[in-house]
């Protein structure tokens, strides 16, 4: 066992109000899950995302990574956000060997940042600052930028919805790729999405929960065989078995 | 001439799409499929064939075997694949040669923005350069300095 979401509730004040965003959030993460965390806009799936690393603390509850209580600064766990920001006056190659600074310096840095931006298809861009890069290309360094610090879970929040349909279609792919080398980290993925087909595409376990707060209303094994078949229409059973338990 | 305005990510993006579709899909359906308008994916469209990783007819695309080997095969392997076929676009071979024969294998951006704009007829030829870098730096071929605002071969 990787780690462990234990009775994780969430309440947040603002204005003297009280909102419960999260109720009695409970699962454990196992070697080799790549997990995808649906469910409604405002549900909660981000602060989850974000108590799970040690970004946020839960009301109550608690989060245990290899039975240790997650710290922030873990260098085993890594998130990787939707509009993650890149040092504009850093090249590509500045902007992941950054990362690796605490603890890798000079030639063994540079060989790692190498490794990952090869790892990603980023070879030629190394030189390139994030102000000339697609949105793609941005993404991968934030892939690149995370695995280098070769971490055992990585946990994306909505890693691909600012991208375009087929970029998006492109590197979800690609990230698979790289799921699929067993050298490669992480040992687990946790993602949030609000895309159930990508989550079918992606995931080999679905949790889904409730509309705010947040519960765990199903947490699906998704049996398909890999590479998957958008189009297949045991692909389009799940699918809608997913959608029918969102409400 | 015109050149198609996609990223190398957007074409072998279709590509992965048109062979969950069993290698040979209707581009009015794919686009719907996407929720995009057809005139969205066009671009990508014309980029895989200018790459020779598709054939159009009556508006099916089809899967060539290059694309088919680009998809079964990792990453690293990938890159290879793009790079004999960028290596291989008329305006591309074009400009890797005035690399070769000018000083130092450098030209300045402006000197490029004219050469593009010779062959490419628009008023917006900043955004076909970005895309042809796109392409240039995903194949190893062309480096492009925003410092010193001058392209360059990248060697091997
Ligand atoms: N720091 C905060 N203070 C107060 N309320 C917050 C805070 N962060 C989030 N919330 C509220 O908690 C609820 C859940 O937010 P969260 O971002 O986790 O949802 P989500 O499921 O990720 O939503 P989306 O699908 O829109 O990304 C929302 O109502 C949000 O307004
Ligand atoms: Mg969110």
């Amino acid at each position: 066992m990787l780690a462990e979401i234990k009775n994780i509730s969430k309440t947040f004040e603002s204005d003297g109000n009280k909102i419960q965003v999260l109720d009695n959030i409970n699962f454990t993460v196992e070697d080799n899950d790549f997990i995808c965390i649906v469910g409604p806009s405002g549900c909660g799936k981000s602060t989850l995302l974000r108590i799970i690393v040690g970004l946020e603390k839960p009301t109550s509850g608690e989060v245990l990574f290899k039975g240790e209580v997650i710290a922030p600064d873990n260098p085993k766990v890594a998130m990787v956000f939707q509009n993650f920001a890149l040092f504009p006056w850093l090249t590509v190659k500045e902007n992941i060997e950054l990362v690796l600074e605490s603890k890798k310096y000079g030639e063994e840095a540079e060989k790692v940042a190498c490794k990952y931006i090869r790892a990603v298809g980023l070879d030629g861009f190394e030189r390139v600052y994030p102000r000339e890069l697609s949105g793609g290309m941005k993404q991968r360094v934030g892939f690149a930028r995370e695995l280098a610090v070769e971490p055992v879970l990585l946990c994306m929040d909505e890693p691909f919805s600012s991208l375009d349909a087929l970029t998006s279609q492109n590197l979800k792919d690609e990230l698979l790729m790289l799921w699929a080398e067993v050298s490669m980290p992480p040992d687990a993925v946790i993602m949030v999405t609000h895309n159930v087909e990508e989550a079918v595409y992606m995931a080999n376990r679905i949790i889904i929960l409730s509309p705010r707060p947040g519960k765990i209303v199903a947490d699906l094994k998704i049996e398909l065989e890999r590479p998957r078949n958008r189009k297949d229409p045991e692909f389009y059973r799940w699918v809608d078995k997913v959608y029918s338990l969102i409400v | 001439m015109i050149f198609p305005k996609a990223t190398i990510s957007e074409i072998i993006g279709l590509l992965e799409v048109v062979n969950d579709s069993g290698g040979i899909e209707d581009a009015a359906r794919l686009a719907a499929d996407f929720d995009l308008e057809l005139d969205e994916i066009l671009p990508s469209i014309d980029g895989a064939e200018l790459l020779g990783f598709v054939s159009v007819t009556d508006g099916n695309i089809e899967l060539t075997e290059d694309a088919r080997n680009l998809l079964e095969t990792g990453i690293r392997d990938r890159k290879k694949i793009i790079r004999d076929k960028v290596a291989g676009v008329g305006i591309i071979k074009e400009l890797t040669s005035m690399l070769m024969e000018s000083d130092e294998r450098k030209i300045s951006k402006k000197e490029t923005l004219k050469f593009l704009q010779d062959k490419i007829a628009t008023a917006d030829i900043e955004s076909y350069f970005r895309i042809i870098i796109n392409w240039t730096r995903h194949a190893g071929l062309i480096g492009y300095n925003s410092d010193s605002e001058e392209i360059c071969l990248i060697s091997k």
